[in-house]
């Protein structure tokens, strides 16, 4: 944890410079007449690189779109590649204006920015099983053995709550081979990726057996105490919701439709209606 | 300058995985180290019974052994045999399951693996023995099996023990690679660990210093075997 205290404290450090200069996004991003976005390029659906090199996703669909809100039609976007460990110190140092990139809303982050609404909740670790299994919640799993990936972050608590036999391979292919061999009675992990495998043919008799147990509410992030640019970040968030964007990027990166982003957008319709 | 924190030792699952780990390494090392011991005397012992065919089989399983990768061996064990058939019905679930488990074959790759190299180190034990010596043994009536038992393996296993010291080290070395096949020993641990804590340096000394430890008491163990079973003439009993 000595990087991310590290980032923290130079971030307070550099957030207390900066306050004074720059606490008022929204009127820099007028002037500029440029959003400057904090984005992933490897982690699809929500940024990745596609076959031109562009950076597109789910992500980066909704930073285009919070733009135009903020500077109109003609506003232009700066898409600049960050990575878990250096978003946090981009956006308090003043390289970027906002995080859009896969940033998972904790008590520790909020203590050196601020968050948007919570536009997406993303899955946790789930569980594929072939079709036969009986088993249906977490609970059921106890004393079971499962494959898993050596290193993924929830294995720890997997063991410790539900007292799971976790069999951790290096790598995916290994853990897709050693269920299809019945070595364990399912395979745990990343929600998301397992639901993209049971659309594979060679995995058609096989289902996501439990669901996730958490989800993470993924928002933007925003300097602290920036309150028109955060109002104005949240309104544009709000009213895509109501417009439905988010459901029609799911759509187009071939994420499956999260309940959370459906019942979001009724919430945000029935908010804006006159 | 070094800013090592070793606070996530307090927490009694690392601390329970650390030591399941090493009981595993330990496990795994001596198990294979035996069965290795036991493949080289035999092996060893064929051999000089100069059998063509034998000396043809045994010649084949050094070469394949001792010249592949172990790490590759355990994937071939693991992943390829149930593959191909080996498989048994699980008598709870009536599903078809791997007859091997990962730790089943860790143990036998490691234990071919290490056989392999213990008969090599057995047959030099033998080829060093002073002709003279057998001679005298046949001149004075023993039999084969005599000969082996009392004259030739005492003092090839004497002369060789520095090399099965050799290779007893680097089995204990190598249980760290079974941890790709899932078998939780130490280094399978360690990473899940340093994954989760982001301490990767201090993960990274302790789980050394436990290698060095072990091995360096496997060493001093095997010194003393070696000073209790000199005697006058050869290695440590001047």
């Amino acid at each position: 944890m000595k990087t991310s205290i590290l980032t923290i404290a130079s971030s307070l450090l550099l957030a207390l410079g900066l306050s004074a200069a720059s606490a008022d996004t929204l009127a820099d991003v007028k002037s500029k007449g440029t959003l400057t976005i904090g984005v992933k390029n490897d982690y699809p659906p929500y940024g990745f690189l596609n076959d031109k090199g562009e950076i597109v996703g789910f992500e980066v669909d909704l930073g285009k779109y919070v733009a135009k809100e903020l500077l109109g039609p003609d506003g232009k976007v700066e898409l600049v590649p960050v990575v878990a460990a250096n978003r946090i110190e981009f956006l308090n140092s003043g390289r970027i204006d906002i995080i859009l990139a896969t940033l998972g809303v904790t008590a520790e982050r909020g203590k050196v920015i601020d968050f948007s609404e919570y536009y997406v909740s993303a899955p946790g670790p789930s569980i594929l099983a072939p079709k036969a299994a009986t088993f249906a919640k977490w609970e059921d799993l106890k004393g079971q053995t499962l494959c898993g990936i050596q290193g993924s972050y929830f294995n720890k608590h997997l063991t410790e709550a539900f007292g799971i036999n976790l069999t951790n391979f290096k790598t995916q292919p290994e853990a897709y081979r050693a269920l299809k061999d019945n070595r364990c009675v399912g395979f745990a992990f990343d929600d998301m990726t397992l639901r993209k495998k049971t659309e594979e043919a060679d995995w058609a008799d096989y289902k996501i057996a439990i669901d996730p147990y958490e989800y993470i509410p993924q928002a933007a992030g925003i300097r602290k105490d920036d309150v028109a640019f955060r109002d104005a970040v949240n309104k544009a968030i709000l009213k895509a919701e109501a417009e439905g964007k988010l459901i029609e990027w799911e759509t187009t990166y071939g994420m499956p439709h999260a309940k959370y982003i459906a019942e979001r957008a009724e919430a945000a319709k029935a908010k804006l209606k006159p | 300058m070094f800013n090592l924190d070793y606070s996530w030792l307090a927490d009694p699952v690392y601390q329970g995985w650390l030591i399941r780990g090493t009981l595993t390494t330990i496990e795994l090392a001596f198990a294979s180290s035996a069965i290795a011991f036991v493949i080289g005397l035999f092996g060893a012992l064929a051999l000089t019974l100069r059998i063509a065919w034998l000396d043809a089989v045994i010649e084949l399983f050094v070469e394949v052994f001792r010249n592949t990768p172990p790490l590759l061996q355990m994937l071939f064990f693991y992943f390829t045999l149930s593959t191909v058939g080996l498989r048994m019905t699980d008598p709870a679930t009536g599903v078809s399951v791997p007859l091997l488990s990962a730790f089943a074959c860790a143990l036998i790759s490691l234990s071919l693996f290490g056989g392999a190299l213990c008969i090599e180190a057995f047959r030099s034990g033998l080829d060093s023995l002073p002709r003279a010596v057998t001679e005298a043994a046949r001149s004075l009536g023993y039999s084969r099996w005599q000969r082996f038992r009392r004259i030739e393996a005492p003092i090839a296993s004497r002369i060789c023990l520095p090399a099965l010291t050799n290779i007893m080290t680097n089995q204990f070395k190598t249980t760290s690679q079974a941890s790709v096949i899932t078998v939780p020993e130490l280094m399978y641990y360690a990473g899940q660990i340093y994954n989760d804590t982001f301490r990767t340096a201090e993960v990274m000394i302790l789980v050394l210093f436990i290698y060095v430890s072990l091995v360096s008491l496997l060493s001093w163990g095997m010194v003393r075997i070696e000073r209790m079973l000199a005697f006058p003439g050869y290695g440590k009993g001047a």
